[in-house]
């Protein structure tokens, strides 16, 4: 089912937009001052989770053959996008934690498996994924929670899983377990494990954890006293729950980001309301040079960060070969990017920024929220450990070599075949994205001043790859592992920051092409986007040449006036 | 004379203050850098509006003292702008205050 | 010293770790989660006399040295920093009056201050926020003018304003306004009649929960004519000089903040293991602490040399306050996200590391970059002085002097002379025009001591980048209206450039006495030093500035300190006396059982 793709998807946002409705709305029961209320009294918001039941919102999670609507993962970040935007923690709490555990099954499970998820789910129940034990953090493969291989097959679960989120109430668990006491890397086994089937006495939920975000998600825990389970529990095969993982967090660490910058969307948004209506110093807020100059940065973090995204989520589908280091890369450097621009819009908003209440206390609830999204497995630290090894790789068989990616990877419209979910590498040796940073520097129209500065900022920017590669192939052994010393976390840094750069002119090119878009098409915004990404690698690029900036500023004003969401996708909001 | 030897932007020119100051040249010289901090044209100062009123503000204002301080080799108050706050008044004021040069600044 | 009273302080309040601590670190987390006014905290600190400190001695209390303070701050910041706040509010309340307040008004409040009523400062309205001039309450004449002002009007973001028995009131008292039309009225809301004024609700905040930040709306409320604070029409005037005291002082809230978390950050990678190791001995992980240790050991020195200036140099207050006010907070925030990725889950979940402090101090501390001046409004007060600091670069003036006492932390501070605050630093800054001779005194001590060599280096590439920070500002002279974003960083970059001379000028003017001290480590072969410089050189751009050796020894240094219970700090502060206090009558450590009554402030 690939034709109508487009329609589909933009039907879904604007059912969900609408089903919203107006946020500044006091009456709305999932306006802004009932979430922060939600908020406070630590509750998801009930009004809430009834709107998304309604909406049927876990089929977003189920692949089309098993009856659901998933059929792209790029639409899957752009339709749970809507959610963020509202609530982080609706986000999370009502629906992510289950496409997380999904993935799993569609990834390694057997017939039975992903049929019977399928069913839970679509029936409106939740599934929860526990990775996490407090004491090991990224460091999983020394987790403790055992799963217990018996003779028969079976297994008895055994010890606990903290900060898992909804673990109190969800149908089933996807478990992240030690089937082998003996240390490494096939110690490990994924279980789906449904509530029905552990005797009740067997399992305490842990206590609720108070946090500082997301108060409304029902993050708890499981303790698990030798409970007996069948043996077609067990996800994919004996021992090869690391890689399972691993190929599941492709997924979501390229989707999560995506989802996630509704949220930085609402916080700028909520920054632009208050400048254009705040008067200081005789005049309002926006027309401060410094203060509209933050404004159209952080549109360009938000218009990078969903270039990245869509090259992360679009590349399962086109490169599943390369999907791992992108994702790692989306997940590393958009959370990084969206906090930033949340931390330099509370500036603006000075003293709001701190107030939980008003016309304006949704931000500081969105900047609470929003740090959740680099937890655990997911962490900088962790994307980055994931990156560190594949560099010399690249940097060896890819790098100034390797075919640039397709023109699809950056429309965010175009058809995409099916998720591939079976076909998910753990680590690749081609870097298509980079290949059309490459590419672009020699090959994009350099007419007019704004184009040229395009260019040179992406010849810049190869310069940059020649010096990563360079570093890369000079990473010592020791370097690839745990103990990467901080200049091979700085290298996975700049790649990333290269990655978006890439997707940024893929996603520039690609308008062009196809003449739908005027802004994406104008070299504008690519030429302002890059700038910013070559000053974050501590270059002090030429000056842009003049109107880059304003184009900028002037359509995020636009946007604001006419209630469009801030990214490649220009949505009709609510309101 | 605001220092230009070491800008790497161009300065707006300002013609230096005859020594023996008038109030005509005195108010030209003001308007001069009040047009320049506000990027306004000189034709758009009046002589006898608050400076403040051409979002000069009164932070911004204070640095004008060290403008006078340049040119007249005169030590007067940060606040010079504030307690003076047209070019008319700014004129009145530093006329008195040139009349009898001070011995050092 | 200075710091010995703090460390009295310290001791005094007793271990914050053990809950039966009246000041621990288990009621602070309750009490946030309450949202409720540490009264019982203040009390404590009240009993220690903090609120003598806040009155100069001349006016009958014990403030005569301004690092004494900065560190008696520091001290309750960073054990708690809603209770600093709420404290320490009544210095703020006061500092105009010490600033310009007739020598009844000061007699009289210092007597209030002393019979601990708390004061506070009421700057700010719903509408306008910073922009003090555009200020709508307002203070009109009464019919019988030797009756003084009738004031109207709300304020609102009020630090204490429900709780603050006096308070500093700017208020327009010229219809026309201007920044000649403002004044500060001090109102004492004991002599109001019912029904002149009314607080406005505490607002809920993101961090401080539970501090008093509210508001007071005055409906012509009577104030005798002697409430003026200076002349008629000078309240601007008065408040921007009064602000370059609070600026500084702002600087050591941040410091409290950092030092809490740099030492969870500590405990944390000592304590946790992963991938069979002490998070501590992974390269990256102790990069980020050993960076945090040198950005808290580098806004120190920055806020030790403000702090000393007040006394040094008090006409140059406005480029230090400034610079400090913007850095400090600023770098701290860095130190604290910095952290924050190092705790991972553990800065985001409320009671599983250390009772979930971290995500406190992260949210309390976001406030000290709103006070007094956000960051905008610091790097624009710097931005309006681009020509002084222009001009003062260029003739090599400032109060090299001033700068010098400041920078030698055994020289004994001089009087403070308020009178000799300036709205403008007319010939720049001491500290930069201190640089050739610090540089000169750096290179003696290379000679001397070739260990010092790297530190030298990286400071001798400070004139330079100060000569380029001063052509771009020259070159945004113009720039006072429509301010451009290039010079915000441009000022940004002075501030950078400002710290690393203030850290050069520290080490070379202390170190030989430093030495010898429990901190002699850190200053021994310009350690710190050369980590601050990396980190300052780094900010600012520079190529080939970093030191990973320096970061190293630093944490190295930092460690040891920690380990021995002393603060991660330039000076030597032990946090536990080496000895036990003894509880009883003549050094009551502070439990609370002793405190059941607690007592409201």
């Amino acid at each position: 089912m690939t034709g109508g793709q487009e329609a589909r998807t933009a039907a879904r946002v604007a059912e969900l937009n609408a089903a919203f409705g107006d946020p500044g709305d006091p009456v709305n029961p999932v306006g802004h001052d009932r979430l922060l209320e939600a908020d406070e009294a630590g509750e998801l918001s009930a009004a809430g989770e009834k709107l998304l039941d309604a909406f049927g919102l876990n089929a977003e999670f189920v692949p089309t053959a098993l009856g659901g609507r998933l059929e792209r993962v790029d639409s899957l970040a752009r339709v749970l996008r809507e959610v963020f935007r509202r609530d982080v923690a609706l986000g999370l709490g009502y629906g992510v934690t289950s496409f997380m555990a999904a993935v799993n099954v569609w990834t390694g499970g057997d017939e039975r498996q992903r049929t019977r998820l399928a069913e839970i789910l679509l029936g409106g129940g939740r599934v929860s994924v526990a990775y996490h034990e407090l004491a090991h953090g990224n460091d999983f493969l020394r987790n403790e929670f055992e799963a217990r291989v018996q003779p028969d097959g079976s297994f008895l679960l055994h010890g606990a899983k903290q900060v898992v989120n909804n673990a109190g109430r969800a149908d089933a668990w996807l478990l992240f377990s030690r089937t082998d006491p003996a240390p490494g890397p096939r110690s490990h086994s994924v279980l789906m494990v449904e509530r029905a089937e552990v005797a009740p006495e067997r399992l305490t939920v842990l206590p609720r954890y108070g946090t500082v975000g997301v108060r409304g998600c029902l993050l708890s825990g499981l303790d698990f006293d030798r409970a007996p389970v069948p043996g077609r529990a067990l996800v994919g095969e004996l021992g090869h729950g690391a890689d399972l993982a691993l190929r599941s967090f492709q997924l979501t660490r390229s989707a999560l980001p995506g989802m996630a910058l509704g949220a930085a969307d609402t916080a700028l948004r909520t920054v632009v309301s208050f400048a254009r209506g705040r008067r200081l110093y005789q005049r309002t807020v926006d027309a401060i040079p410094q203060a509209r100059a933050t404004l159209g940065d952080a549109f360009l973090d938000l218009l990078i960060s969903d270039c990245l995204c869509l090259a992360g989520t679009r590349s399962v589908h086109l490169l599943p070969d390369e999907a791992s280091v992108y994702a790692s890369a989306v997940k590393y450097l958009v959370p990084a990017l969206l906090q930033g621009a949340m931390h330099d819009l509370s500036i603006v908003l000075g003293a709001r920024f701190y107030l939980r209440q008003g016309e304006f206390g949704i931000f500081q609830k969105h900047l609470r929220d929003l740090p959740v999204l680099s937890l655990g497995h997911a962490g900088a630290a962790a994307c980055q450990a994931t990156i560190i090894p594949q560099l010399p790789r690249l940097a060896r068989r890819s790098w100034f070599r390797g075919e640039a990616a397709p023109g699809a990877l950056f429309d965010p419209r175009g058809d995409l075949p099916e998720t591939p979910f079976g076909r998910l590498a753990l680590t690749g040796d081609r870097d298509g994205l980079s290949a059309s940073l490459v590419a672009a520097a020699d090959t994009a129209p350099d007419g007019s001043p704004q184009e040229a500065a395009v260019r040179a900022l992406a010849r810049q920017l190869t310069g940059e790859l020649r010096l990563i590669q360079q570093e890369s192939l000079a990473l010592p052994p020791q370097d690839r592992t745990a103990l990467a010393s901080p200049a091979a976390f700085a290298l996975a840094d700049r790649y990333a920051v290269l990655l978006a750069g890439a997707a940024v002119l893929g996603v520039w090119r690609r308008a062009g092409d196809r003449g739908d878009d005027p802004f994406l098409a104008d070299p504008a915004w690519a030429a302002a986007a890059l700038h910013r990404l070559v000053r974050r690698l501590g270059r002090r690029p030429a000056d842009l040449p003049a109107g880059c900036v304003g184009r900028v500023q002037e359509e995020l004003l636009r946007r604001h006036a006419e209630r469009r969401s801030f990214d490649l996708y220009d949505t009709a909001l609510a309101g | 004379m605001i220092d230009t030897s070491t800008g790497s932007t161009p300065q707006p020119a300002f013609d230096p203050a005859p020594r023996q100051p008038t109030a005509e040249s005195l108010a030209r010289w003001l308007v001069q850098h009040v047009a320049a901090y506000t990027r306004l044209s000189a034709d758009a100062i009046d002589r006898t509006a608050p400076l403040t009123g051409y979002g000069l503000d009164s932070v911004a204002a204070l640095s004008l003292c060290g403008d006078i301080e340049d040119e007249f080799d005169l030590a007067v108050e940060p606040t010079v702008a504030w307690d003076h706050p047209t070019v008319e008044a700014l004129v009145a004021y530093l006329l008195d205050a040139l009349g009898p040069r001070p011995e050092t600044a | 010293m200075p710091y010995r009273l703090a460390e009295q302080l310290e001791w005094n309040l007793g271990d914050p770790d053990d809950p039966g601590t009246l000041f621990s670190h288990a009621r602070s987390l309750a009490l946030d989660e309450r949202e409720e006014f540490p009264a019982a905290l203040c009390a404590v600190l009240d009993q220690f006399g903090l609120y003598e400190f806040y009155i100069p001695t001349a006016h009958g209390g014990r403030l005569a040295d301004y690092e004494q303070l900065v560190q008696l701050v520091r001290t309750v910041a960073r054990r708690d920093l809603t209770v600093a706040i709420a404290h320490g509010k009544t210095y703020l309340g006061a500092v105009c009056v010490w600033v310009d307040g007739s020598a009844e008004q000061r007699r009289r409040l210092g007597a209030a201050i002393a019979s601990r009523l708390p004061v506070c400062l009421a700057l700010t309205e719903s509408a306008h926020g910073s922009d003090l001039l555009a200020g709508d309450v307002v203070a009109e004449p009464a019919a019988d003018e030797a009756a003084g002002h009738l004031v109207s009007g709300e304020k609102w973001l009020i630090n204490n304003a429900t709780r603050g028995s006096l308070l500093s009131v700017l208020c327009r008292t010229d219809p026309a306004g201007g920044p000649r039309g403002h004044s500060v009225l001090l109102v004492d809301k004991r002599d109001l009649p019912a029904g002149t004024y009314r607080h406005l609700d505490k607002v809920r905040t993101h961090g401080i929960r539970g501090a008093d930040i509210s508001g007071i709306a005055f409906d012509r409320a009577p104030v005798p004519a002697g409430a003026v604070v200076g002349e008629v029409g000078h309240g601007l005037e008065t408040v921007l000089k009064s602000l370059q005291l609070t600026r500084t002082m702002c600087a050591a809230l941040s410091l409290g903040a950092a030092d809490h978390a740099l030492a969870l950050g500590l405990d944390f990678a000592a304590q946790r293991r992963l991938y069979g190791r002490s998070l501590i001995d992974l390269p990256q992980a102790r990069r980020t602490l050993a960076e945090s240790a040198a950005d808290v050991l580098a806004g120190e020195a920055l806020a030790l040399v403000a702090a000393r200036t007040v006394q040094t140099a008090p006409a140059e207050l406005s480029v230090v306050a400034a610079v400090t006010k913007y850095l400090v907070p600023t770098r701290t925030e860095a130190v604290i996200t910095a952290l924050t990725g190092l705790l991972g889950a553990r800065a985001f979940l409320k009671d599983v590391h250390a009772g979930g402090r971290f995500q406190k101090v992260d949210r309390d501390h976001r406030i000290v970059g709103l006070f007094d001046g956000n960051t905008l409004v610091n790097l624009n007060s710097l931005i309006s002085q681009f020509s002084t600091l222009v001009r003062a670069h260029r003739r090599g003036t400032g109060d090299v002097a001033g700068a010098a006492a400041a920078f030698r932390l055994t020289a004994p501070l001089p009087p403070v002379a308020l009178e000799r605050l300036s709205l403008l630093a007319r010939h720049g800054s001491g500290v930069p025009a201190a640089l050739p001779g610090c540089l000169a005194l750096l290179r003696d001590a290379a000679a001397r001591n070739p260990a010092v060599e790297p530190a030298l280096r990286a400071a001798e590439r400070l004139p330079a980048v100060m000569d380029e920070v001063h052509a771009e500002m020259a070159g945004l002279l113009d720039a006072r209206t429509e301010v451009p974003p290039a010079a915000f960083e441009t000022a940004r970059r002075f501030t950078l450039c400002f710290a690393a001379v203030a850290c050069v000028g520290l080490w070379t003017h202390s170190h030989l006495d430093a030495e010898a001290g429990a901190t002699g480590p850190l200053w021994r072969d310009a350690l710190w030093l050369r980590a601050a410089l990396a980190r300052l050189l780094t900010a600012l751009g520079l190529p080939d500035a970093a030191d990973p050796e320096a970061l190293d020894g630093v944490l190295d240094a930092a460690r040891a300190l920690h380990a021995e219970r002393r603060l991660v700090s330039l000076l030597p502060l032990a946090l536990r006396p080496a000895t036990p206090v003894q509880d009883g009558p003549d050094r009551p450590g502070v439990r609370a059982h002793a405190h059941a009554a607690g007592g409201a402030s």
